[in-house]
């Protein structure tokens, strides 16, 4: 059929499809954004891969498992509130914390917003569809009013300052580099996860949730399951954000927070493992520098997004992906016994 | 026993759940109609205000101040707002209908965002209200904003119209058959686009009336439409979607439970609310008065 | 021979509606045997009832000796029993060979294993089970692309991936041409020989119920009117009066 079968790209996209062609050169571009002038463009880079993580983890639920949570963020912002309070627990009556206890800290995230993501799972996986996007939402405003009112325990609307990491973190492009393996180890068990059996299902319930049962799946189980991991993704994403903008605040549970995750899936395209990150460069690249020249940015994000719903369902990496199928002849093959 | 703050937070709770019922009774419809959540809802009741406002001030500066002035500004608005209901319904929210649910959500949301902004470039960073200088009446040794009694009276009247418009009017009932079917209705020869553009343009409408009977009692200010938007959807799904009787029921609820909760745990007052949806979903998914077969 | 599931007393209601009155029924191991009747006779819903997707308002549900009624579709899955729907219900976003796989999957128990590569467990069983079914060709198209017929038998495969003793067919003819309808059979036939899976099957095509059933069993609202060889249905009066609108409950 193509000449080119033998190159090394033919090879990488028939093995990691589309995703992984695009991950080997964002990776390539990300390796290289410190290099870049003063520290913005740095922070920038740790803000994309850090949100990047909560959608992918957003998109586990979405993607794979069709189910669209309004609550997510709940699950980021648990995880940023545990590492914060065991941060500040920590660190010494100077301000500062040793390097070892600030890891320490970092790990309290998952565990918590797991342990979080069991109990609302437990609730939201009875339903489905816009049942389920209500009862996630629920428990996401619960939770966040929740912090928001419990003063004594999370300084309420004040949040809590001063989450300083150790000197070496202090600097940006230390901090930078260090997101960036924890984002790609996530990334990389997020791909196994996808690609096991596991992940499989997972799809299954996405595209019919009653034959699943009928095969011998547990379907509720499952779905709990997934939610699980989900929402231990998104709390290391959270609990990464907290020394990184220095503090941390009710906000990062609410609606809003996720509606953002639910953006970067649609504008990256949501059936291509690494669509969420893609829409996290998009759109936290467009927010920087929107917001050097107007204070419009949601007239200017709303509007991208209308474009994108009208007219690119599948999202940027979907709309390459038909595309290619285009190119490759109607009817062609999806590809080695996968999907990208 | 004192009865005077309960009775004050009564009718406070009252007034709020009619603003709600107002507010959500459009959403309802238009969920149950037309399968659509309409999140920029609360945001189109949000600029409705802000025209109301701006009418309400042209007419008082032409006529001289009066709360007289409000009618007509009231009318002017829900004519504006229903046709741009029916124009963002007929140009942008039709395309959706055969999308999948997050693709409609963030088409209503991008609205949200893009009025928001919208709201900021026509009329600024601040609030807007109206001072209709009604004087506090006294009511059991305690004082009552008596517009309170307006609003209520308003929804009330409201909640009656659409009862009998939904149940005693040709095009109501034609309506609550798109609730159970759009098939069947389109199959009976009637132009099932033209139904939903009016079905939006009327929880406009809706909405638009709220907000003119709002404005009179709180600001408006940017960013409530978020805060009201998730309170219209939980009163929504616990009365139950298409069902204005258990709209009315459910911003009854949701008003009073507020108001009363703000006697014992201010800050909590809007974590009951979701407590209380929680249990509906969990319970009861379709809502008190909702159709399991929607479920 | 002995009997592979018996049902008794089977009862269920909606509302006013009795779909299953009192129903008592009992497959044979090995045996192929269908289920007729006119429309709204309470076929799919006896297989439903049987299947888990009901819940019974009396009666019991036995296989192999124990007792299954009312227990979830899936542990019923589990237990040995697949079935293939009407309407063909497949995983559209994924490709055959996915649809089969995680069948399969499933089947190994091995649906929570996170670690392993999906596309590379349970390969031996999909390649066979995709063969078996004549879709080893297109193994590679999504199956929402799928001509109907291709559907169906991609129903029929997920349901064998399953690797079940019984096995329930909802008109599995439905909507197939005469050749595609007799491959189907054979196909069905052959799996009741050279496995001896049990089949029970609800046909509306006589046709193919007089050729590819042991046994018939005629259903009419709710209630079984006449069981036995297909000689014996089709000579039976009750049988005729009941094709013919003139049999009264």
């Amino acid at each position: 059929m193509n000449a080119d079968n033998n190159h090394w790209w033919s090879r990488l996209y028939a093995s990691y499809g589309l995703s992984g062609c695009v991950a080997l050169v964002m990776l390539v571009f990300l390796l290289l954004v410190p290099l870049l002038p003063g520290k913005f463009w740095t922070h920038v880079g740790t803000e994309i891969l850090i949100l990047g993580l909560f959608a992918m983890s957003f998109n586990l639920l979405y993607g794979y498992m069709g189910q669209i949570s309004f609550g997510h963020a709940a699950f980021f912002g648990l995880g940023a509130y545990a590492t914060a309070m065991l941060f500040t627990r920590l660190k010494t009556s100077g301000g500062e914390i040793a390097t070892v206890d600030f890891f320490v800290s970092l790990l309290a995230g998952p565990p918590v917003a797991a342990l979080g993501a069991l109990i609302v799972g437990f609730f939201c996986v009875r339903l489905t569809g816009i049942y389920f996007a209500m009862l996630s939402l629920a428990f996401g405003e619960l939770l966040f009013y929740i912090v928001f009112s419990w003063y004594s325990f999370t300084r309420g609307d004040d949040g809590i300052q001063g989450l300083l990491p150790p000197p070496y973190f202090q600097d940006a492009v230390h901090y930078y580099y260090l997101t960036l393996l924890i984002v790609i180890a996530a990334l990389a068990v997020m791909w196994r996860i996808t690609e096991s059996p596991f992940g499989y299902i997972m799809r299954t319930l996405r595209d019919n949730q009653r034959r699943a049962a009928f095969l011998g799946i547990n379907v509720r189980l499952h779905m709990l399951a997934n939610f699980v991991i989900a929402g231990a993704f998104a709390g290391l994403a959270g609990a990464l954000w907290g020394p990184f903008s220095r503090s941390v605040s009710p906000g990062l549970l609410g609606w809003q927070e996720s509606g953002i995750a639910v953006f970067m899936t649609l504008i990256g395209g949501a059936g291509a493992f690494i669509g969420p990150i893609v829409g996290s460069v998009i759109y936290t690249l467009l927010q920087a520098v929107v917001k050097m020249y107007t204070v419009y940015w949601p007239l200017t994000i709303g509007t991208i997004i209308l474009l994108i719903v009208l007219f690119l369902p599948g999202g940027v990496l979907g709309m390459i992906e038909k595309r290619l199928r285009a190119r490759r002849g109607a009817g062609a093959a999806a590809g080695p016994d996968r999907q990208s | 026993m004192d009865v005077a703050p309960y009775l004050l937070q009564l009718f406070s709770g009252l007034s709020r759940a009619m603003v709600l019922f107002l507010l959500s009774a459009g959403l309802s419809l238009i969920f149950g109609v037309m399968n659509i959540l309409n999140f920029a809802h609360a945001t189109l009741w949000l600029v409705s205000g802000y025209v109301t406002y701006s009418i309400f001030t042209f007419l008082s500066e032409q006529f001289g101040v009066s709360p007289w002035m409000l009618l007509p500004a009231i009318v002017g608005t829900v004519t504006l707002m229903s046709l741009v209901g029916f124009a963002l319904e007929r140009f942008l929210i039709r395309h959706t209908y055969e999308r999948e649910l997050p693709e409609q959500l963030l088409l209503t949301f991008a609205l949200v965002l893009i009025l928001g902004d919208v709201i900021k470039l026509i009329w600024g960073l601040e609030n807007r209200r109206i001072n209709l200088g009604v004087q506090p009446i006294e009511m059991l040794d305690t004082l009552v904003n008596p517009y309170q009694f307006v609003i209520i009276g308003t929804g009330v009247t409201v909640a009656v119209g659409l009862w009998y418009f939904l149940h005693r009017t040709r095009f109501g009932k034609i309506v609550r058959a798109a609730v159970y079917s759009r098939n069947m209705v389109s199959a009976l020869g009637i132009r099932i686009p033209m139904i939903y553009a009016m079905v939006f343009a009327l929880g406009v409408g809706l909405a638009a009336l709220a907000s003119g009977v709002f404005l009179p009692l709180l600001p408006m200010s940017l960013g409530v439409d978020h805060d009201i938007i998730v309170q219209c959807f939980a009163v929504v799904v616990i009365g139950g979607f298409g069902s204005m009787l258990g709209t009315f029921v459910a911003s009854v609820i949701v008003g009073v439970v507020y108001s009363f909760s703000i006697l014992f745990w201010p800050d909590g007052a809007l974590a009951m609310i979701f407590l209380i949806l929680i249990v509906v979903l969990i319970w009861r998914p379709w809502g008190l008065f909702g159709t399991e077969m929607r479920y | 021979m002995s009997a592979i599931l018996e049902v008794t007393n089977l009862h269920k209601h909606f509302g006013g509606i009795h779909v299953a009155r009192h129903v008592n029924f009992s497959l044979d191991e090995g045996e192929q045997s269908a289920i007729i009747g006119p429309n709204g006779a309470g076929k799919s819903t006896f297989m439903n009832l049987l299947t888990g997707y009901h819940r019974c308002d009396a009666g019991k549900v036995v296989f192999e000796g124990r007792d299954i009624t009312n227990k979830p579709p899936h542990t019923i899955a589990r237990m040995g029993i697949s079935r293939a729907f009407q309407v063909s219900s497949i995983f559209s976003k994924m490709t055959v060979a996915e649809n089969v796989r995680s069948a399969v999957h499933a089947q190994l128990r091995r649906s929570f294993s996170i670690f392993g590569a999906a596309s590379r467990i349970g390969t031996e069983d999909t390649d066979r089970v995709l063969a078996l079914c004549g879709l080893d060709a297109k193994r590679g198209l999504v199956a929402g692309e799928l001509a109907q017929g291709d559907k169906k038998r991609l129903e029929l495969a997920i349901a064998l991936a399953g690797k079940p003793r019984l096995l329930f067919l909802d008109e599995p003819t439905a909507g197939m041409s005469i050749d595609e309808a007799r491959g189907t059979m054979e196909l069905v036939d052959r799996l009741n020989r050279e496995l001896k899976l049990t089949v029970l099957f609800t046909e509306h095509d006589m046709g193919i119920v007089f050729n590819h059933a042991q046994r018939l069993t005629l259903m009419h609202r709710g209630e079984i009117v006449v069981q036995g060889t297909p000689a014996e249905v089709r000579a039976n009066a009750t049988a005729q009066q009941v094709y013919l609108g003139e049999h009264q409950v």
